[in-house]
């Protein structure tokens, strides 16, 4: 060290002390401010970046506001009674729920069924585990192209298979089931692996003493599947159940690359809530006063069925099975278990 | 180094497991080695899950006369998937420039996203200060928050200070997200012992130097997860780019859509793009795909 | 412990792999981020964007012959998907201050009305090049605010494409000028080519024609005024507009024997033009290219000189120069070259995009101009008359067009292609106008 440090001028002897003394007020300052300043980056940005935006989209929601126009009159309201009074905000809002429950629901079972598999004393473990994860990396965009194309009425893959083996083609993109059943296989296609990799890590938390006894007990696997594992994981499923539906129900990608013409349908019959958003806004109505009103509309629906699902947690929490824990403790339990 | 890799503790707790198993129990139950049955359904779930892939490959290397005339693709490759991706670079839809934007977009993000998560996870762990609590809870909360509706006022405030159809309207937002703070604050909690942290103060070490040191090595782990995932996040992503970034200066997502034209698309052509764009994550995921697995079964991550 | 360094090693992969890109993002975000601001290097070179969809026929040999002709200038092209998306990119560029635009932008005819109301936005053309050298109303459509706004490229003149082999083993004579006198000849009506459909399909698995919409999109583009009053620019009550509800009517009605049902530009609808779905499509000139392009390895397309209900445009673009670019001047001298009688003849060789200047039509290369691919129609002539028969005053569009259009097509859509019942879904069409709150 000595011999790297720069040679340093004689005069500095005097001033030692007074550098202490700096340099202790400058580490006061340190320890006091370091932490604020690490943490900074994050809420200077959520703030810019987040909460003004959905501040300020309340603010532009009272105003008619076009996209080329700029800020017009203020309307009070009016937005939001336009809006309501679409057919097409009902029919994106249903559409909407009906393509989330048709991915959460399926995924959420197949998930659980593969972690079941999963956590089995399997040869090549990585192996299986990687394999069920690749769909991950698959762009929703690139998703939506493949299934498109998968569930072409006619020219599709999935439809000429059905014909062969003797079954009715089904209408994809035309019958509002089918379609929101495609678009949904594309989520699920997407995220069941990434569930079912969460549902795993859960499952190998549960203690082994809970399986020995039952085994003692003579219960079978079925049973054993049912009175143990499911209900161990109920935590994990609502923090499953929460992201999802905070994603799910922001859809845009999958139903926007399911057809060419990205228009939903023509009757909007797969036409969700943030490709209405999108189509009022940027689309023939340029209308940012309405698609802000969209915006909080969905924002308040994906908030209040947020908070559902934490009453939910918290009561099953505090009166579910003594061994259940929120999914929040759940990461620093395993953590300190293994 | 006191740090444990997340991968090395779930090898760790298996192999502790498996130990107990075989001094525990022989009776069968969930540990005794599945028979064929459990082969086969996950063989059936891993062709589900690749087929589309290996139908974009299908696709990609067939011509659009055939992919237009018969629903069903040759079962093999066929041989013109060299001559489709030339093809796709020779047409007018900018590939290059939206691969290097993606390269640009994820790498930046994927590296500032690990290092504001591990400066604000590691003061949130290792550091007291007051409010650090209520702080932490706020972020978590945010994480419920769905930012994405934001996306009005986020177009106009961008249009209004001229990042309209640049990269750094894209990157900016993303640059630090409640995701990765919450991660990095719970692995450096576990993973960081106080005593390296006071010895390295005594030592004299100012706060900054201290995290540099002490905590971003002792992250490293988690921190490489957390780019990757990021990574993965930036590189799919399409909603925002596609509002702000305009065609002339895509991502590939958007390359991807430019790709599926109208007025004569050819399907030959379409998914050689979409195994273009494709392909790189492919690779990402054959390099760290044990990664990936891991990091998801260490904390209930969600992208 | 081995994994500790595999992550340790990609950690150290990621942070390089980063600065790399940092340094890469600050190059870009100065050159590649916004062309316009800073598109003249040090050399002194002008790089100049054009943004087209679909077919212009501006080939990467095209280009370079401008750049060969101007030093110091560098042309690039970049294509949308489709028009819609090109249409909602300039928009939203435009309302953002014209950041991320290309110096020169393709519009299509349809999306005039709304940039009229922002004309500021963008350059006046008007020059002495440019003078007269359109056809009337195309230049009409070109105008906002007094202002030439658009340089017309192309016009669509609408012809029949047919399939002379399914006409033939349907019966029916399939050569060019027997077929024109076959759907009316010179006074055509949309009577004689539903007739004809009937006769058509009788003997035919296939389809007269590919969708409804298709057909409605001819017979709107041959009204006067559609969706709105020309006077006030005010819609009409789409309720009480019963040119527009007849034309639905009957439409919907022929469809149900006469349509492929088909959804244009999917994929079904590119499918089956193998499948032999459909005999008849009303073809505006750029749409042969359509078509050769999705019938890879059929025959037998044909074009005939004959349209129902007289002459009908559909489509035809325009280039614009917004005012935001860096090098406007440039940009116009090279958007007027562009759509100059020689280069529009080229476009027209290359994508089919028919000339909309008298001179360029006249041009022995467009003139004598036939189709390989349409059993070598004379194309060049067949279109020139079709233009012909165009009106000169160019229908009237208002600002809300495109969304009262949007809406009908839809609803057609809705019967034609899913099945419902024709008088649902024009309720349904009404309630959609009602939400546009007028």
């Amino acid at each position: 060290m000595a011999v790297l440090s720069p040679p340093k001028p004689s005069s500095d002897e005097g001033r030692i002390p007074r550098r202490v003394a700096f340099s202790q007020k400058r580490g006061k300052w340190d320890v006091k401010l370091s932490p604020y300043l690490y943490i900074s980056p994050f809420f200077i940005l959520f703030a810019i970046t987040g909460l003004f935006p959905l501040l300020y989209t309340g603010y532009v929601s009272l105003f008619e506001w076009g996209l080329l126009k700029g800020k017009g009159d203020f309307v009070g309201l009016d937005n939001f009674t336009e809006v309501l009074n679409q057919p097409h905000f009902w029919k994106a809002l249903r559409n909407t729920f009906s393509i989330f429950l048709l991915s959460a629901v399926p995924q959420v079972v197949m998930a659980i069924t593969l972690a079941a598999i999963l956590s089995a004393n399997l040869r090549a473990k990585t192996f299986w585990r990687m394999g069920v994860l690749l769909p991950y990396v698959v762009a929703p965009v690139a998703v939506g192209l493949i299934f498109g194309k998968l569930f072409a009425d006619e020219s599709g893959l999935i439809n000429a298979i059905l014909t062969n083996i003797g079954i009715d083609p089904v209408r994809w993109h035309v019958d509002v089931l089918p379609s929101h059943f495609a678009i949904a296989t594309m989520v699920n296609f997407r995220w069941t692996g990434y569930n079912t990799l969460i549902f795993l890590a859960a499952m190998q938390a549960i203690p082994r003493e809970l399986y020995e006894a039952a085994i003692i007990d003579g219960a079978g696997r079925l049973r054993q599947f049912f009175s143990i594992t499911i209900p161990q994981l109920r935590p994990t499923l609502i923090f499953i159940i929460i992201t999802s539906t905070i994603g799910g129900l922001q859809i845009f990608d999958e139903p926007r690359m399911f057809n060419t013409t990205g228009d939903g349908g023509s009757s909007r019959q797969w036409m969700t809530l943030t490709m209405y958003l999108f189509d009022l806004g940027w689309g023939p109505q340029k209308s940012f006063g309405r698609a802000s009103a969209v915006a909080l509309l969905l924002f308040v629906i994906i908030v209040v069925i947020g908070m559902i699902n934490f009453l939910v947690t918290t009561k099953i929490a505090t009166s579910g099975p003594a061994k259940a824990k929120k999914p929040k403790s759940r990461n620093s339990t395993n953590r300190r278990t293994r | 180094m006191s740090s444990i890799p997340v991968i090395a503790q779930t090898a760790g707790k298996g192999a502790a497991r498996s130990a107990a198993r075989r001094r525990k129990i022989k009776l069968g139950g969930p540990d005794r080695r599945p028979g064929w049955v459990t082969y086969a359904i996950l063989s059936v779930v891993l062709l589900i899950s690749i087929y589309p892939l290996y139908y974009v490959i299908q696709l990609a290397s067939s011509t659009n006369l055939a992919i237009v005339r018969n629903p069903i693709p040759a079962l093999l490759p066929e041989g013109n998937l060299f001559t489709n991706f030339g093809r796709v670079f020779d047409s007018n839809i900018p590939l290059m420039k939206g691969f290097v934007n993606s390269v640009v977009v994820a790498v930046v993000q994927s590296f500032t996203v690990v290092i504001f998560s591990t400066l604000a996870g590691y003061s949130f762990a290792k550091l007291r200060f007051r409010g650090r609590g209520p702080l932490l809870v706020f972020v978590i909360a945010t994480m419920a928050i769905p930012t994405q509706l934001g996306v009005v006022p986020l177009f106009i405030v961008m249009s209004e200070i001229g990042w309209s159809g640049k990269l750094i309207a894209v990157i900016v937002p993303g640059m630090v997200t409640a995701f990765g703070v919450f991660w990095m604050t719970q692995y450096l909690e576990g993973a960081l012992p106080y005593e390296l942290i006071e010895a390295a103060r005594v030592d004299g070490a100012s706060m900054i130097r201290t995290f540099w040191h002490v905590a971003m090595p002792a992250a490293r782990p988690a921190a490489a997860m957390l780019a990757l995932f990021t990574f993965i996040g930036s590189w799919t992503a399409f909603f925002w780019p596609f509002i702000i970034l305009g065609s002339k200066n895509p991502t590939l997502p958007m390359v991807m859509q430019l790709l599926n034209s109208t007025y004569f698309t050819d399907f030959s052509l379409v998914m050689a793009g979409v195994l273009l764009s494709t392909l790189p994550l492919i690779a990402v995921f054959a390099f760290a795909g044990r990664q990936l697995v891991a990091g998801i079964m260490a904390g209930a991550v969600k992208g | 412990m081995t994994s500790n360094i595999r992550t340790r090693r990609m950690a150290a992969v990621v942070a390089g792999a980063s600065i790399f890109a940092l340094t890469l993002s600050a190059c870009s975000s100065s050159e590649g981020g916004n062309g316009t601001k800073e598109s003249k290097d040090a050399s002194g070179n002008v790089t100049l964007t054009v943004a087209t969809f679909n077919q212009f026929g501006y080939t990467p040999e095209l280009l370079k012959e401008y750049e060969a002709a101007n030093p110091g200038i560098k042309v690039e092209q970049t294509v949308a998907a489709q028009s819609g998306d090109a249409r909602t990119n300039l928009t939203t560029r435009l309302a953002a201050g014209g950041d991320g635009l290309a110096d020169i932008e393709a519009i299509e005819v349809d999306w005039m009305p709304e940039l009229s109301e922002i004309a500021d936005s963008f350059e006046d053309l008007a020059g002495p090049d440019v003078e007269g050298r359109y056809l009337a109303w195309k230049e009409a459509q070109g105008t906002a605010d007094g202002k030439l706004i658009g340089l017309g490229t192309d016009i669509g003149p609408e012809a029949i494409c047919y399939r002379a082999d399914l006409f033939e083993a349907a019966g029916l004579p399939s050569d060019r000028a027997a077929v024109a006198e076959l759907l009316g000849g010179a006074d055509a009506t949309w009577e004689d080519y539903f007739a004809a459909g009937h006769t058509f399909v009788e003997n035919s698995d296939a389809a007269w024609f590919d969708s409804s919409v298709a057909i409605m999109q001819a017979q709107i583009g041959q009204l006067e005024a559609a969706y709105e009053d020309p006077a006030t620019g005010e819609p009409t009550d789409l309720a009480e507009n019963t040119v527009v509800k007849g034309m639905y009517d009957t439409i919907l009605t022929e469809s149900a024997d006469l349509s492929a049902s088909l959804k244009m530009w999917e994929k079904d609808w590119e499918a089956g033009f193998q499948n032999n779905a459909f005999a008849t499509m009303p073809c505006p000139p750029w749409m042969t290219a359509s078509i050769a392009g999705n019938s890879e390895g059929v025959t037998g397309w044909d074009v005939a000189d004959v349209f129902p209900g007289g002459g009908g445009n559909w489509g035809g673009a325009f280039l614009t120069v917004p005012s935001s670019g860096k090098n406007t001047e440039e940009a116009i001298k090279l958007a007027t070259w562009l759509t100059a009688p020689e280069q529009q003849a080229k476009a027209f060789a290359e994508a089919g995009t028919f000339p909309s200047q008298i001179e360029a039509q006249e041009l022995a290369e467009v003139k004598d101009a036939t189709n390989e691919f349409f059993n070598n129609a004379p194309v060049g002539q067949i279109f020139a008359a079709r233009a012909n028969q165009i009106s000169d005053v160019p229908p009237f569009k208002g600002v809300q067009y495109f969304n009262i259009q949007t809406i009908v097509m839809d609803a057609l859509n809705r019967v034609d292609i899913d099945g419902a019942d024709p008088a649902a879904s024009w309720d349904e069409a009404l309630s959609n106008f009602g939400s546009l709150g007028f």
